[in-house]
């Protein structure tokens, strides 16, 4: 699915009036840090489960989410960056929504070294779970940032209630890259999850029981 | 709205200068995704294959 909307966003979309073809770059630019975000929320509710209930899936769960926020966040960065040479005529820009964007990924880099730090993996999950509630705020400033401070970075073009700026031969293979990446990632976040947990349960019977 | 954008080879290629970008921003992307798959899967494979070791030995 996720290839169907890149040949259809790269070869068949027409080019855009104003940027020519260097908009291309949206059909993975786009897709990528809406799953940055998503990702980091989902790890917020994951740690809320570990810390409230106690549920120690909730920590498995964010240990394996956390490699794949941080790789989706920095090809957000990385495909913005190289996005902006052509468009804005410089690579990066200390503006809100890029540098809020940033402070995710190191987020992300900043959890998965806060857990490898300690040798207590039950302490180890608990501070993790605690910096991931602390870390949730950077989302709506990262959402509301184009809308807060005057920034290089263009206000949203698609929102759920107000509908579309953007043509639907262009909008149409951006949906399908969407949810196509949406499901790569879910598909590699069963796999990394599934290597965690074997991980962390191998002395178990259970798991002995289904290798 | 499924016509080519392009003419030939070279033009998707080239994008009017801007296929550097656009494609260089894909080979990336798509690296990236693909060796998350391969270290997920190998590490799948290395923990199984300590777990059946000993599984063996016990």
């Amino acid at each position: 699915m996720l290839m169907l909307g890149w040949t259809w966003g790269l070869l068949f979309a027409p080019q855009d009036a104003v940027q020519g073809n260097s908009y291309r770059i949206i059909f993975l630019h786009v897709p990528s840090v809406i799953f940055a975000e998503l990702i980091y929320f989902f790890m917020a509710v994951c740690a809320l489960m570990h810390l409230v209930w106690r549920v120690k899936l909730g920590a498995y769960l964010i240990k394996s989410a956390a490699p794949i926020g941080a790789m989706i966040t920095f090809i957000g960065l990385l495909s913005g960056s190289i996005w902006g040479i052509p468009t804005w005529g410089t690579w990066w820009q200390w503006d809100a929504r890029i540098t809020s964007t940033l402070i995710l990924f190191i987020m992300y880099l900043g959890i998965l070294t806060l857990h490898g730090s300690f040798s207590n993996l039950e302490k180890a999950d608990r501070l993790m779970s605690i910096l991931v509630v602390i870390g949730v705020v950077n989302i709506p400033i990262i959402k509301k940032s184009v809308d807060w401070w005057s920034t290089l970075h263009q206000p949203a073009s698609i929102s759920v209630s107000g509908g579309s700026s953007i043509d639907p031969s262009m909008l149409y293979p951006l949906l399908i890259s969407v949810i196509g990446l949406g499901f790569t990632l879910i598909s590699l976040g069963i796999l990394s999850s599934r290597s965690y947990i074997f991980i962390r349960e191998k002395n178990k019977r259970w798991i002995s029981e289904n290798v | 709205m499924f016509n080519l954008a392009f003419e030939n080879f070279n033009e998707i290629l080239y994008m009017d200068g801007h296929g550097i970008y656009v494609w260089s921003v894909y080979s990336i992307g798509t690296f990236l995704i693909f060796l998350s798959f391969l270290i997920a899967k190998k590490s799948i494979r290395d923990i199984q294959q300590k777990i059946k070791i000993k599984n063996a030995s016990s």
